[in-house]
C-alpha cells in the first residue's frame, strides 16, 4: 500500500489539475481559451492551477501573438507526462485493491 | 463517498476529458449514409450525361477538358460533382451539429478546427490538382484522383475522431488505385467508393453510436 501511495501525486489532487493534465497529455498543446472551454472553469481558477503545475515543472507555457493579440498556450513536459502516468497507475491500483 | 469511489470517479473524469479534448465525437453516421446516397445519385446523373452527350467509347482515356468544346460538354458533369460535394458536406455539418446538441457536446471546439484543417488541406490540394490537370490528364485518372485524395483527407482527419473512419479512408485510397488500374469501369468503381462505402460506414456508425 505504501508503494502505491508513493506514486500518488499531491500535485494532481485537485480536479482542475487532473483535468489540465488529462487534456495536455493527449494534445500537443492547447491555449488558455481552449482549456477554459474544455474544462468549463473560471479564468482565475484555471490560471492559478496552471501556475502551480508550471512551477512544479509539469507543464510549459508559451506566450505568443496571433494577429497582435496575445495568446498563451500550454503543453505537457516530459516530467509532467511521467508523473501523470505514474499517478494514473496509482489511481488504478487503488481501485483494484479496494 | 468513500475514497476509492472518488478515485474511480477521477479516472472516469480523466478518460472523458482525454476523449472529449482530443476527438470530435459528434460525427454523425447519418451524414455518411446521406453522402453515400448523394454519391450514387451523382454517379447516375454523371452516367446519364456521358450517354446523352454521346461521349466516345474511350472517353475515360481522354482529358475532361479536351479543348474548349469538350470542356463545354463536360461542364454539366463538373456541376453535378460540385453539387454532390456541397450537399454532402452540408449534410455532415447539419447532422453532426444536431448530434452534438442532442448529446450535450459542443460542436465547435479546438479539436473540430484541427480536424477540419487536416481534412481540408489534402482535399483542397486534391481539388486543385484535379482542376489544373483536367486539360491534360485522362478523365479516368481525374476520377481516380478524387477517390485517392478524398481517402488521404479522411485518413488525415481520422486522427481527430472515431477510429473506424481511418479504415474508410484506407478503403477509399485502395478503391482509387483500383480505379486507376481499371479506368474503363471508373464510374462503377466511383459508385462503390463514394456511394456504397459511405452507406455501409454510415449505417455501421449509426447503429454503433446511435446517431
Amino acid at each position: 500500500m505504501k508503494e502505491i501511495l508513493a506514486n500518488f501525486n499531491k500535485a494532481f489532487e485537485s480536479r482542475v489539475r487532473l483535468g489540465i493534465m488529462s487534456v495536455l497529455a493527449v494534445n500537443d498543446s492547447m491555449d488558455f481559451t481552449g482549456l477554459r472551454e474544455t474544462l468549463a472553469v473560471t479564468d482565475g481558477n484555471l490560471a492559478s492551477h496552471l501556475r502551480a503545475l508550471e512551477e512544479a515543472g509539469y507543464i510549459n507555457m508559451e506566450k505568443s501573438f496571433i494577429n497582435r493579440k496575445p495568446n498563451t498556450s500550454y503543453s505537457i513536459t516530459e516530467e509532467g507526462l511521467d508523473s501523470f502516468s505514474s499517478h494514473l497507475k496509482a489511481l488504478e491500483e487503488l481501485i483494484r485493491n479496494r | 463517498m468513500n475514497q476509492s469511489d472518488q478515485h474511480l470517479e477521477d479516472i472516469q473524469a480523466i478518460r472523458k476529458l482525454m476523449e472529449a479534448s482530443s476527438r470530435f465525437l459528434s460525427l454523425s453516421g447519418l451524414s455518411g449514409i446521406v453522402a453515400g446516397l448523394l454519391g450514387v445519385a451523382g454517379a447516375i446523373a454523371a452516367q446519364l450525361i456521358i450517354t446523352k452527350i454521346s461521349a466516345p467509347e474511350d472517353w475515360y482515356m481522354r482529358p475532361f477538358a479536351e479543348g474548349l468544346d469538350g470542356f463545354r460538354e463536360f461542364l454539366p458533369l463538373f456541376g453535378v460533382m460540385a453539387l454532390v460535394l456541397v450537399l454532402a458536406f452540408s449534410g455532415a455539418v447539419i447532422f453532426s451539429s444536431r448530434k452534438a446538441r442532442k448529446s450535450g457536446h459542443r460542436a465547435w471546439t479546438p479539436v473540430t478546427r484541427r480536424m477540419l484543417a487536416s481534412l481540408l488541406i489534402p482535399l483542397g490540394t486534391g481539388g486543385l490538382f484535379i482542376l489544373f490537370t483536367a486539360a491534360t490528364v485522362p478523365a479516368g485518372v481525374s476520377i481516380a484522383s478524387t477517390l485517392i485524395f478524398y481517402g488521404l483527407a479522411v485518413i488525415s482527419a481520422g486522427k481527430f475522431t472515431f477510429g473506424e473512419i481511418h479504415w474508410l479512408g484506407v478503403l477509399e485510397v485502395i478503391t482509387g488505385l483500383v480505379c486507376l488500374a481499371l479506368p474503363q469501369h471508373c464510374v462503377l468503381i466511383w459508385v462503390f467508393g463514394f456511394g456504397l462505402l459511405h452507406i455501409v460506414y454510415g449505417l455501421f456508425m449509426y447503429l454503433r453510436y446511435r446517431g
